[in-house]
């Protein structure tokens, strides 16, 4: 089987699990105290015959398997109901907040591999000497400091003691630059980054602590192969020992780490848009759970999970890509 | 030294520090190999032969370290020390660096050939990839010439479709085959010495015979001297011109293979021979040696096979024995280290009772306090 066909019957043994994950939240959410309608009338004197019509208008006086199965059936059409608080589509309100959330996952991701990979890799290079110590040393406290607290750390010294860094709110790199009042692209980049810059460390931290100590254990493993040995004694360089014979192997678990944790990464980005006043799908989740607004908590669930498993499976994906024993499912 | 002689070994000790104590892998040996032959290293696990042979290549990693000694190949240095006055031991100038040893001598001078072929090609790379690699770093090809050798040398290591098996992974090969990916490896950096480290230990019988036919081929082709590293005297037997039969870091005894077989003197040597079957010998029932090989961290004073030989005498509990030359003729080099063969009183000795017959009373030799730190634990760390 090929890469390609591998990669269709992966999404479409997705499809299962994210109607799992649907009708989950839907039992969950319809089991939550409070009633839509009181919520939606509220400040109004009504009396049971409205409330009445407004059910029977929104389906509510229906069976519950009805109310899922037309739920459901709104889903696969891209209908993710409605928003009474925000007066506007949960659909078109998950476009808007999508792309925060997106962009600070995958920066802080980028940021935890692009440090983590070279300290672990240094860290293995020079085991047991102080390199390794101090790294090791970092990574523990990295692991063990909540991200919200970082978070606040951060805005403190940054953006109020130093003033260097703005101490929330993020810049769009998609928007137009007219729209905040910026000179061009440029500086509109440059504005993206800045806002970026405390949010994306405050969240990657704990990725890059976790990765830097898989990396470090994965690559002093792997420096142990007998392959590994193999080469030194056909006389490769210590150099292309690290970046080629022992790196690729040892980078397996990273991959399998990265795919894992970004469940804990979009929960840590709850938290840190909240820090942070960023308007993502985190902070939209936490005021919605708050105002009651069901259909945008529903929403907001079954478009993260949706993310975790896109995630697990370009995980599984790049796997294979990068280990030729990893078969495609092939029967033989 | 002879004048063929192209890698000589001489008094090479291989310390490990370890927190329990200072293994002593390999403890004072010597031999040297010649142009164009097979020389075996003999011996139990944990007998140092590993190490011995990684000492040569000078692969001996943290928290191991070389000693003593001097290994020298054709006219380099690869290890050599000089005495201070203050008595203690620095390397001698012309000893080859590290970056020496990279470029001159791994790979394409001295290949050595690993025992798990399961373990010894990188899973995320075609082998295609780490022969070529190999091949451009030990000889001045490059490119699709070094293509073109690899593949070249995988058909005469008798791998079938050489051209489509160069693009394949190392788990779409048997372990046989992996093992003649290893052997094509070492050949085609065209070195002149290859340390087979027990390479047929992890294969099947069939497998193995044929691996040893392979490799006796290849050897007149080329001409390539190897140090053969097993515990098995069969393989001796069948592919090796001399032999070093080491026990507990220490060669026991040295000679020629036929010398070895048919005129053997050290206790330990016939032990070895006794418990395998041989084809030349009708016995009723194999003869295995007692006992397990004790620590080399603390190893026994004397003779260090004295706890679990047969004809261990109390001279041997107290005399360090020295290599004595046994040859028959002149230039057999038949040397042994047992006292036996020394004058240094074996036979007005009294027989250590536990050895003169083989029971169950070693046991209680081993729980006897003043060899109580004979554990048995692994010699090799």
């Amino acid at each position: 089987m090929t890469l390609l066909r591998y990669t269709i019957s992966r999404f479409v043994q997705a499809i299962p699990v994210l109607i799992g994950i649907s009708f989950i939240t839907f039992v969950m959410v319809n089991a939550l105290p409070g009633d839509p309608v009181a919520i939606m009338l509220e400040g109004q004197e009504v009396d049971r015959e409205t409330i009445e019509a407004v059910e029977r208008r929104y389906g509510l006086d229906r069976p519950f398997h009805e109310r899922f199965v037309t739920y459901m059936l709104g889903l696969v059409q891209g209908d993710l109901g409605y928003s009474f608080h925000r007066d506007m589509p949960v659909s078109q309100l998950m476009w808007i907040r999508l792309g925060p959330t997106l962009m600070l996952v995958f920066s802080a991701f980028v940021f935890a591999l692009v440090t983590a990979v070279p300290l672990g890799v240094l860290a293995a290079k020079r085991r047991n000497e102080p390199t390794d110590h101090v790294s090791r040393l970092v990574a523990l406290v990295g692991v063990s400091t909540p991200s919200f607290w970082i978070g606040i750390m951060l805005i403190l010294i940054f953006a109020v003691w130093l003033g260097w860094l703005p101490s929330g709110r993020l810049v769009y790199p998609w928007r137009d630059p007219a729209h905040y009042g910026f000179d061009g692209r440029l500086e509109l980049y440059y504005q993206t980054i800045r806002h970026l810059l405390l949010p994306m460390v405050a969240l990657g931290t704990l990725q890059m602590a976790t990765i830097m100590r898989i990396e470090r254990s994965s690559m002093v493993e792997s420096l142990q192969e007998d392959y590994v040995q193999l080469a030194r004694a056909y006389g490769v360089p210590e150099r292309t020992i690290l970046r080629k014979h022992a790196f690729r192997a040892a980078q397996l678990p990273i991959i399998t780490i990265v795919g894992l944790n970004l469940s804990t990464a979009l929960g840590g980005a709850v938290l840190i848009e909240t820090v942070f006043e960023i308007n993502g799908m985190g902070r939209l989740l936490i005021q919605s759970i708050q105002q009651l607004d069901y259909q945008v908590v529903m929403g907001v669930t079954i478009v993260l999970a949706t993310i975790f498993v896109i995630g697990v499976i370009i995980t599984d994906i790049s796997y294979a890509y990068v280990d030729p024993r990893v078969s495609y499912g092939d029967r033989e | 030294m002879n004048q063929n002689t192209i890698l000589s070994v001489d008094g090479l000790r291989t310390h490990f520090y370890t927190e329990q104590g200072v293994v002593r892998a390999v403890d004072d040996i010597s031999f040297d190999v010649r142009q164009g032959e097979i020389v075996g290293i003999v011996g139990e696990s944990g007998a140092g032969k590993s190490v011995a042979t990684t000492s040569i290549l000078r692969l001996i990693e943290e928290p191991g370290e070389i000693v003593a000694g001097e290994i020298t190949y054709q006219d380099t240095t690869i290890v050599g020390f000089d005495e201070r006055s203050d008595g203690t031991l620095v390397p001698k100038d012309e000893m080859l660096t590290n970056r020496q040893m990279r470029s001159q001598v791994r790979g394409n001078e001295i290949a050595i050939i690993f025992q798990d072929p399961m373990e010894s090609l990188n899973p995320v790379y075609t082998v295609g990839n780490q022969l070529q690699e190999f091949i451009e770093l030990n000889r001045d090809l490059s490119g699709s010439a070094a293509k073109k050798e690899g593949i070249d040398v995988l058909r005469e290591v008798g791998i079938p479709e050489p051209e489509a098996r160069f693009g394949d992974y190392p788990h779409e090969f048997s372990g046989g085959m992996r093992q003649r990916v290893l052997i094509a490896m070492a050949l085609a950096c065209r070195p002149n010495l290859i340390i087979a480290d027990e390479p047929t230990t992890a294969l099947d019988v069939t497998v193995e015979g044929q691996i040893l036919n392979l490799v006796s081929d290849l050897q007149e082709e080329y001409g390539t001297s190897f140090i053969w590293v097993t515990h098995d005297m069969g393989v001796v037997a069948e592919i090796c011109d001399r032999v070093n039969v080491m026990y507990l870091g220490k060669i026991v005894e040295q000679g020629p293979v036929d010398e070895i077989f048919y005129d053997t003197k050290h206790p330990y040597t016939k032990a070895l021979l006794e418990s395998v079957p041989r084809p030349d010998r009708t016995v009723d029932e194999l003869n295995p040696i007692v006992g397990t090989m004790p620590s080399a961290i603390d190893p026994p004073r004397g003779c260090r096979f004295h706890t679990r030989c047969p004809d261990a005498r109390e001279a041997c509990r107290e005399v360090d024995p020295q290599f004595v030359d046994v040859s028959e003729t002149p230039d057999t080099e038949h040397r042994t280290a047992c006292i036996k063969y020394d004058d240094v009183g074996y036979w007005d000795s009294v027989p250590l009772e536990h050895a003169s017959e083989q029971d169950t009373s070693y046991i209680d030799e081993d729980q006897r306090p003043e060899n109580r730190d004979l554990e048995q634990t692994e010699g090799e760390p």
